[in-house]
């Protein structure tokens, strides 16, 4: 049987990452085919070039009897047969339903389906997606986030697809909406459309996948068909065999603990109605928040440094003190230094020199009589150069002359300025070469060696595994697992973050 | 998880301020607009309603205009609907007239030339990705500057069939009503086409738009070149009321056309309120200015006025759309 949609050989890189290497895909008509694999694997970047919004470097695609070479825009995509659903809920808050099912779907100034007939096809699917569909005249921005993702939905449903890409679609969905979906898909892929499904839940790959490839580190490392996997296979192709780097960070491996407690979270939601976390945090130690991209790490970090959170959740505690941190500024008057993710958008500071970069938080110290002295701001930053080992050429250079993991050096070394107790890191390696990667985890080590608590974010299973005291899992923002360091291996870890704790 | 949504049963609702101001943004430019409408007749008995919508009706215009541009979305905006007006009436008496086109072809001809304007608006701001704040202004100066050029001195106009926009018909029909409806007419139109609702989606959600296969970037710039060729029309209806081009004003409805789209209800984010807004805004605009000529209360308070009131109009707009008050 001709395939509905074939890709072959298509690779995407952004700057010096790669993202897609060689990718294959086979999709048969009628088969729901589920991709799977960790964050980073390439699976998005798929997607977004199925759908028309990233251009692929080299390959092909072939849907139905069109061979192309990529497709250009959404909207090729669309007349090409392909109807994508994201995992962002994308829908017009201030359009009603009605025009965001048929956005997109009109030329330029006539409407392609008279309004009747639009109105007739919009009730009818939403009444076969929603138990109690909302009247087609609401504005999206007065439904909940389970419907409007429905309205998505829908839409992509409405333009009955060749092939049809769920992006995560369902995370947003409450639980009788997914399994309605679920049946609308089965009957679907009955008469012949092709579903392709990225899910994180194995659950819902059981339950409705035909065919699963996976995706390691932006390598195509497997498809199985006919139901014949277990979640044991998955995980195993997921990790790979073999750690794709063995950075044997862990120096010290005995390290100092049962240290003080230095931080106290009790009673804190990540989310309305999800299971409050109760953690203690002990100087020394190194903890690693894990799980799935967007499952309440992020949302946690940024809690501990009293962003957002439940009030009075997080208590700073030193010695016989306790203070609650209520917000950022609470936070780093009492001690807790924060690493943003986005090293250029929250972090940096392109447009001034490396040593102002550094310097900016703590410059009150280098005020003589009112006026900065840039000597001491550079004696203050020397050892940190050396501490660091971080690159450069002059400190009165831009930042911009500095490699990412260079930047990223420096705006750690500005935060070991100020004097921490506890280093909250969001995912600082993101982007940065293994060299400096070693440093940093040398530099983590050390810092934790001296009595140092640091809660570090990260997408990289390898960092869980070589670097934590404690990995802790989060999974719909709830904190799903904790995992020791002495236990802890790639396929435990991982399995825990699709929910298969018993999957050894 | 599994809340159902099932609605509540009919209880006696409270009156939902956030879902009215939502659908009829421009419902306090219109109150204010009915109340200083009252405060000017009674405080004028002589108050000759031709000639006030007359006189309104270039402010009107330029809301209108500006209009399109502020709905596409990602900070759309348009400063040159003012100067475009201006230029407009340069070229009418000034190039137009002497060569003998000032009859109805004119129309066609400076439409023509709205056209292109905004066409060069819409893809130095839509395809190099420039913000629209800076590119128009930037062309508001520049056609400032050619308007001194073309018309170093101001420019009259008598005895043209363009003045009959502004008059009375039969001694009692405005007839810049009949100015303004053609645009309201277009815009309404327009509005409802496939075009508008696809404009008002991407004004509020472009990625959403985008994704599901809407042309973006030509619906931005259609938006511009739209607002342009009502700017050129607004500049006629201009010619009409006061017979004469000033190349000295070029810039004067440009803080005014702003006031009155923010006052009518229309976001500056993108995405909402219509050419009531328009209207209103502009109506709200014009009476502020006829009641205090009628008070004698000096100028200078003026600006004062406008500004308190956009910011009564903003703030109130803020509290009533915030998420706390909407469910």
């Amino acid at each position: 049987m001709m395939p509905a949609l074939e890709v072959e050989g298509v690779s995407k890189r952004f700057g010096a990452t790669v993202a897609l290497r060689d990718a294959v895909l086979r999709v048969r008509p009628g088969e729901v085919h589920a991709l799977v694999g960790e964050n980073g694997s390439g699976k998005s970047t798929l997607v977004k070039i199925l759908s028309g919004v990233h251009l692929p470097d080299q390959g092909t695609l072939r849907i139905g009897e069109r061979e192309l070479s990529s497709l250009r825009s959404p909207r090729e995509s669309l007349e090409a047969g392909v109807a994508t659903v994201f995992q962002e809920v994308l829908v017009a808050e201030n359009r009603t339903v009605l025009e965001n099912l048929w956005l997109g779907h009109d030329g330029a100034f006539r409407a392609r389906v008279p309004q009747r007939a639009k109105r007739e096809r919009a009730e009818a699917i939403l009444a076969e997606l929603l138990i109690s569909p909302p009247p087609v005249d609401t504005l999206l921005e007065d439904l909940q986030l389970s419907d409007r993702q429905a309205v998505a939905i829908a839409r992509a449903l409405l333009r009955e697809p060749r092939i049809l890409i769920l992006d995560e679609a369902t995370s947003a969905l409450d639980y009788n909406t997914r399994s309605r979906l679920f049946d609308i898909v089965r009957r679907r892929s009955a008469s012949g459309t092709a579903v392709i499904l990225i899910t994180h839940r194995m659950d819902e790959i059981d339950e409705i996948a035909d065919t699963v490839t996976v995706l390691r580190s932006g390598e195509t490392v497997g498809t199985i068909e006919e139901r014949s996997w277990t979640s044991a296979d998955l995980v195993r192709l997921m990790t790979g065999a073999e750690h794709l780097a063995q950075p044997s960070v862990r120096e010290a491996s005995e390290r100092r603990h049962g240290g003080d407690v230095v931080l106290e979270v009790s009673g804190l939601r990540l989310a309305p109605g999800k299971a409050p976390i109760e953690l203690q945090l002990r100087a020394g130690e190194v903890v690693g928040l894990a799980g799935l991209e967007g499952h309440g790490q992020d949302a946690f970090i940024k809690a501990l440094w009293g962003m957002g959170g439940t009030p009075g959740a997080v208590i700073r505690r030193d010695g016989a003190k306790a203070t609650v941190i209520s917000s950022p500024e609470s936070a780093n008057a009492c001690g807790i230094a924060y690493v943003p993710r986005e090293r250029r958008a929250e972090s940096m500071f392109e447009w001034m020199s490396i040593l102002d970069n550094f310097a900016l938080p703590t410059i009150g110290r280098d005020s003589r009589g009112g006026l900065l002295s840039t000597k001491s701001s550079e004696s203050r930053f020397l050892p940190y150069i050396e501490r660091l080992r971080i690159r450069l050429g002059q400190p009165s250079n831009p930042i911009t002359t500095l490699s990412g993991g260079n930047a990223q050096k420096v705006v750690i070394a500005r935060w070991l300025a100020s004097e921490p107790r506890i280093l909250l890191l969001n995912d600082p390696t993101r982007g940065i070469d293994i060299n400096a990667k070693r440093d940093l985890y040398r530099l983590l080590a050390e810092l934790a060696e001296q009595g140092l608590a640091v809660v570090m974010l990260s997408t990289e299973v390898d960092e869980h595994v070589e670097l934590m005291d404690r990995v802790l899992v989060f999974r719909e923002f709830e904190l799903a697992a904790q995992l020791q360091h002495d236990t802890l291996e790639r396929e435990t870890l991982v399995a825990s973050f699709f929910g298969e704790d018993e999957t050894r | 998880m599994t809340q159902a949504t099932i609605p509540a049963p009919a209880a006696p609702r409270r009156f939902d301020f956030a879902g009215f101001w939502r659908k009829y943004p421009f419902a306090f430019a219109l109150a204010l607009t009915i109340v200083m409408l009252a405060i000017t007749i009674i405080a004028q008995p002589n108050f000759a309603p031709v000639q006030q919508i007359s006189t309104w009706a270039p402010y009107a215009m330029a809301g209108i205009a500006l209009m399109p541009a502020i709905i596409s979305g990602r900070g759309g905006i348009d400063l040159t609907v003012s100067p475009v007006m201006t230029l407009t009436g340069i070229l009418f008496i000034g190039y137009l007239a002497p060569a003998g086109l000032a009859s109805i072809v004119a129309v066609p001809i400076l439409l023509a030339l709205g056209f292109v304007i905004g066409l060069v608006n819409g893809l130095l701001i839509v395809l190099l990705r420039l913000p629209a704040v800076v590119v128009t202004l930037a062309m508001m100066f520049v056609y400032s500057g050619v308007n001194v050029l073309l018309a170093p001195s101001p420019l009259t106009i008598s005895g043209n069939w363009i003045t009959a926009l502004s008059g009375d018909w039969g001694g009692f029909f405005p007839a810049a009503l009949v100015a303004l409806a053609i645009p309201f007419v277009a815009w309404i139109l327009l509005a409802r086409s496939a075009w508008g609702r696809s404009l008002y989606a991407a004004g509020g959600n472009d990625a959403t738009a985008f994704s599901a296969g809407v042309n973006v970037a030509f619906l931005r710039i259609s938006a511009f070149v739209l607002g342009s060729m009502f700017a050129v029309w607004g500049g006629l209806v201009l010619v009409s009321l006061t017979s004469s081009a000033n190349a000295s004003t070029s810039a004067s409805l440009v803080t005014t056309s702003i006031a009155s789209v923010a006052l009518g209800g229309i976001s500056l984010a993108g995405g909402r309120g219509g050419i009531l807004g328009a209207l209103c805004g502009s109506a709200v605009i014009y009476l502020v200015q006829r009641i205090l000529s009628t008070f004698q209360v000096p100028t200078m308070w003026l600006n004062l006025v406008y500004g308190l009131l956009l910011i009564v109009a903003v703030v109130l707009g803020a509290i009533l759309a915030s998420p706390r008050t909407k469910r």
